[in-house]
């Protein structure tokens, strides 16, 4: 079975002469796109990065085990729009209660019968705890809260998780 | 211009009566609502509401924290989920 990555961020355009580049970070903090070691790209390339600025990285490539970084604009251009992933092993294990959204997405909802509800595709939170988006085949999406009432058991191993959809009332602005 | 003070929190009263018959009920259920405008008040605090944002019923579990706000600010009519990343969410 393939490694599974994930994106955490993206190589954006030059910054100056001197083989800097603006990065766009996708994780919780932005800064943090540099905690998690090495970063590979889909052609198998490995990178480490140091900031040199708010949203500026010296961006170095790994080869034979030494960061070469890169020398001026140019080298930098050439690193734009480069993907930088890291391998899911490497995120440390996340507290009780709290799950990687990468790996609560493409998880497959079952209800408490076993019966396929569809595939979990988003998780939102605005504010007011969070919940989950599952797509159905033939109906429309299904939008739960992710409370242990609602969703009992997540099993991200084995791909799917339990939901045992609330009932719902409609409230109509007519009604008095 | 604020709100006046003598008016009291501006809510929809029929919300009212559904939440006592939901929280007399203890039933797991999601209070579909279309009222934005209403303010949470704190006999809400604990029920789960579903607020349209214009497509569809977001799921907002009321916590005291809340209560003062209006429903629609947290059922955003505008959004980008963007990427997953290491970005957590924890169970409630």
């Amino acid at each position: 079975m393939p490694e599974r990555r994930i994106l955490l961020g993206v190589v954006g355009r030059p910054h100056g002469v001197r083989g800097l580049s603006r990065v766009v970070s996708y994780t919780a903090d932005p800064a943090s796109l540099t905690a998690y070691g090495a970063l590979s790209d889909d052609k198998g390339r490995r990178f480490t990065l140091r900031w040199r600025g708010e949203g500026i990285a010296e961006i170095a490539e790994i080869v034979a085990g030494k960061p070469v970084p890169a020398a001026d604009r140019s080298a930098a251009e050439k690193l734009v729009n480069t993907r930088l992933y890291i391998e899911r092993d490497r995120l440390p294990p996340p507290d009780d209660e709290e799950f990687y959204l990468a790996d609560l997405v493409g998880l497959q909802a079952i209800d408490a019968d076993g019966a396929p509800l569809g595939t979990v595709v988003a998780v939102h939170d605005y504010g007011a705890g969070a919940s989950l988006e599952i797509a159905r085949a033939e109906s429309a999406p299904l939008l739960v809260p992710f409370t242990r009432a609602v969703v009992p058991e997540v099993d991200p191993v084995a791909g799917r998780l339990t939901v045992v959809p609330p009932d719902e009332t409609m409230v109509p602005e007519q009604a008095a | 211009m604020a709100r006046s003070v003598w008016k009291g929190p501006f809510v929809d009263g029929y919300l009212l009566n559904k939440a006592d018959a939901s929280r007399a009920s203890g039933r797991n259920e999601i209070i579909k609502i279309w009222s934005r405008r209403s303010t949470i008040l704190p006999q809400f605090v604990g029920l789960t509401f579903g607020v349209y944002n214009g497509h569809k019923f977001l799921p907002v579990q009321v916590t005291e924290n809340m209560v003062g706000h209006k429903f629609g600010e947290f059922s955003p009519t505008r959004t980008f989920t963007g990427h997953a990343a290491d970005k957590k969410a924890r169970r409630g």
